[in-house]
């Protein structure tokens, strides 16, 4: 108890901790960049069931061969199959001819430039939208400059914080991610909620007990779903690793609900503080 | 206990779930639940028409498409406009290489003979069966009799000239002109015809062909702009894997619950409301007809996920107040505890402890009140959230228009949730704390 006690007393530089990570992750992902998937670069992807063992490079080699493109990359062969990236738009008859005699096609995605430019620009809207409409839904519900605005904050540090993660664990933002990301807005501001409410518009007890109450079921939703995820992530990994949709969702909300728990309860919870002690 | 277990059946929010869950466990269970194409397999081809087109012309060019696959024979199958250049060919169950011959070119036919066009797809009245023989393929069709007359003159004496014939200038035929056709008498029929690297390749040249002579040209050129295509087979490995998902990710929120509350029949509430969502969901879309697809079950884990949220504020909400109400009793003497003093003089010591308990309930339901605050205002923001994703998907269908069956079952799940199941676990709980 006295490390939570010494941690509550000790709130305002601990407020530092989330905004130096969030720096680090700007950064990060100034330097770094984030790679984008084919639904927002253009490019083709490709899952084929091999019809008999083929190593990666002949397997590179039929393909380029096939469609006249030099830029095919195997990405993996497992369990007789490959996944394979080609960057430009592919003509699917084209490629199904190249691969006919070593295998069939399982899933094939292909984008061309302008349907990839199209949907960069409805993430970068969709993205700003969201957070605009929760940061207005967050106003109306709290009224109150200070709180309001440090919910937000936390939001928008835990988006930053998982674009970071992205960035260093080479997940690429696409339009899925974009899903994650915005799921991360509702999970992120759950946790905000109940902690502003909690401590805010109750009145038993002290701040800090009051903030200890809303810490406890903090965690638990924050365990439940940080525990779901990782097992979300590891049955699409071990089963369907094709079902990239499902796998790149649970990557980046198990980085954005870490970021929350510091971004909640260190930020959030700190600038909630020191509104309430200044006011008073 | 068994009367408040009674009161907890009759309460009209249980009955109001009970009801809904039937109906959707019937729904699901006649009509079914009408899979996404990354399902059951099938491909979404997105063609980019050259310049932005009217209405008019945007229907021709959903019919010609439609005609095109419906000569193919292929069935379920759906184009729409996407925007006003754009349009998106949804196809169920078939290789996508087949689909994009088809629907991928413009159809423009022409033939000529040295420089003189001498006839063109707006000619062709009808196309009889293709035939193919060994490699060769041939598709004959007849032309208007004024079509005819035109040729005749053209080919007046040119016999042994080559006929070009081009499908959207691709030369696909070029058979030397017969001398019975170069001496001036029209003849309506006319056919077209070449030779390919194998059988099998002519058979699908020659159907090809066939089909785009048919269903006549575009009028614009169109180029495929995307193309997205997963197979049957890896379509029920989605489903079945994302049942494994659902399974284990229900087993590791019990872990949790387990580990926090160390109440193991608080774990039978968080399951059944979680299960009972999905239920509706799925119900929903299932009487809708709504596609669930990899985004929508995206969408459901969200709604889900969600909820155990809420689920959890609610039991800390009415735990603690359970806990501070039993302290606090002695010096909280509320208005209501005060008229109910008065009373208690008559009626005695079984009075006495019904008041206390309709006390510590009124006690629950502020307690549920202010929790339903956080999860009202969490659901508001996560609908918010949605709302652009929503309405990219209904206005275009590309691009992050996938996502809409994300955004669909997010909000769907979160009304539902917040409207039908998460009150019924707050009576739950409120039943399970009373009783204890």
């Amino acid at each position: 108890m006295s490390i939570l006690e010494r941690f509550l007393s000790n709130y305002k530089p601990l407020i530092a901790v989330p905004v130096i990570i969030t720096l680090i992750a700007l950064a990060l992902i100034a330097t770094h960049g984030i790679t984008e998937n084919i639904d927002l670069k253009g490019g083709s992807n490709a899952v084929i069931q091999l019809e008999k063992p083929i190593s990666s490079s002949d397997l590179q080699n039929t393909i380029v061969k096939g469609i006249n493109n030099n830029q095919v990359d195997v990405t993996s062969i497992a369990n007789n199959q490959a996944t394979i990236q080609i960057s430009g738009a592919t003509n699917v008859s084209a490629f199904v001819n190249a691969i006919s005699g070593t295998g069939t096609l399982l899933s094939f995605q292909s984008v061309g430039p302008l349907l990839s430019s199209q949907a960069l620009t409805q993430v970068y809207y969709a993205l700003a939208f969201a957070f605009l409409f929760m940061s207005i839904t967050v106003f109306i519900v709290f009224r109150n400059v200070v709180p309001s605005v440090a919910v937000i904050l936390a939001a928008l540090s835990d988006i930053i914080i998982a674009l970071g993660g992205m960035s260093l664990f080479g997940i690429p933002l696409g339009v899925a991610s974009v899903g994650a990301l915005l799921m991360l807005i509702g999970y992120s501001v759950d946790t905000d909620i109940l902690l502003t409410t909690r401590v805010l518009k109750r009145r038993e007890g002290t701040i800090n007990e009051r903030a200890t109450n809303a810490m406890k079921t903090g965690f638990t939703m924050a365990a439940a779903a940080i525990g779901s995820m990782v097992t979300l992530y590891l049955v699409v990994i071990i089963f369907i690793p094709y079902a990239q949709t499902l796998s790149l969702i649970a990557s980046v909300l198990i980085i954005g609900l870490t970021a929350d728990i510091l971004a909640t309860w260190l930020m959030n919870l700190g600038i909630l503080r020191w509104y309430m002690e200044d006011r008073r | 206990m068994r009367q408040d277990i009674i009161d907890f059946i009759k309460d009209y929010r249980v009955i109001i779930l009970i009801v809904f869950l039937v109906v959707s466990v019937a729904s699901i269970s006649l009509s079914g639940i009408t899979e996404g194409l990354d399902l059951k397999g099938g491909s979404s081809i997105q063609i980019e028409l050259q310049q932005p087109v009217n209405t008019t012309t945007m229907n021709t060019v959903i019919n010609v498409l439609n005609k095109r696959l419906d000569v193919f024979g292929v069935k379920d199958v759906q184009v729409r406009p996407s925007g006003n250049q754009s349009v998106l060919v949804e196809v169920a169950g078939v290789q996508p290489q087949d689909v994009a011959n088809l629907v991928g070119t413009p159809g423009k036919f022409d033939a000529t003979i040295g420089n003189q066009t001498v006839l063109l797809g707006s000619d062709i009245v009808t196309v009889q069966a293709y035939t193919v023989t060994g490699n060769t393929w041939s598709v004959p069709f007849t032309i208007t009799t004024t079509a005819a007359n035109n040729f005749a003159q053209a080919a007046k004496g040119k016999a042994g000239q080559p006929v070009n014939m081009y499908l959207d200038n691709n030369l696909v035929s070029s058979p030397q002109l017969d001398p019975g056709l170069a001496n001036g008498v029209a003849s309506t029929d006319v056919e077209v015809s070449g030779t390919a690297a194998s059988a099998v390749a002519a058979q699908t040249q020659a159907k090809n062909i066939q089909t785009i002579l048919q269903s006549g040209s575009l009028p614009v050129e169109v180029s495929i702009e995307g193309v997205s295509s997963v197979s049957a087979q890896l379509g029920s490995e989605f489903v079945n894997g994302a049942l494994i998902a659902g399974i284990a990710a229900l087993i590791v929120i019990s872990a949790v619950i387990l580990y926090r509350y160390r109440t193991p029949i608080l774990v039978i509430p968080i399951i059944f409301t979680s299960l009972s969502e999905l239920v509706l969901i799925l119900g929903v879309a299932s009487i809708i007809h709504w596609n669930i697809d990899l985004a929508a079950i995206a969408g459901i884990i969200a709604a889900i996920g969600t909820g155990v949220d809420d689920q959890i504020i609610i039991t800390d909400e009415v735990l603690k107040g359970n806990r501070e109400f039993n302290v606090s009793t002695p010096t909280q003497k509320s208005r209501r505890s005060k008229r109910a003093d008065k009373k208690k003089g008559k009626k005695g010591k079984s009075e006495d402890k019904k008041v206390k308990v309709s006390r510590r309930i009124t006690g629950f339901r502020l307690r549920i009140r202010s929790a339903f605050f956080i999860i009202y205002a969490s659901a508001a923001t996560l609908i918010a959230a949605m709302l652009p994703i929503a309405y990219v998907g209904y206005s275009t269908g590309s691009g992050l228009g996938v996502l809409v069956g994300f955004a669909f079952t997010t909000i769907v799940g979160v009304l539902i949730g917040i409207f039908i199941t998460r009150p019924v676990y707050a009576k739950f709980v409120e039943l399970l704390v009373g009783t204890n």
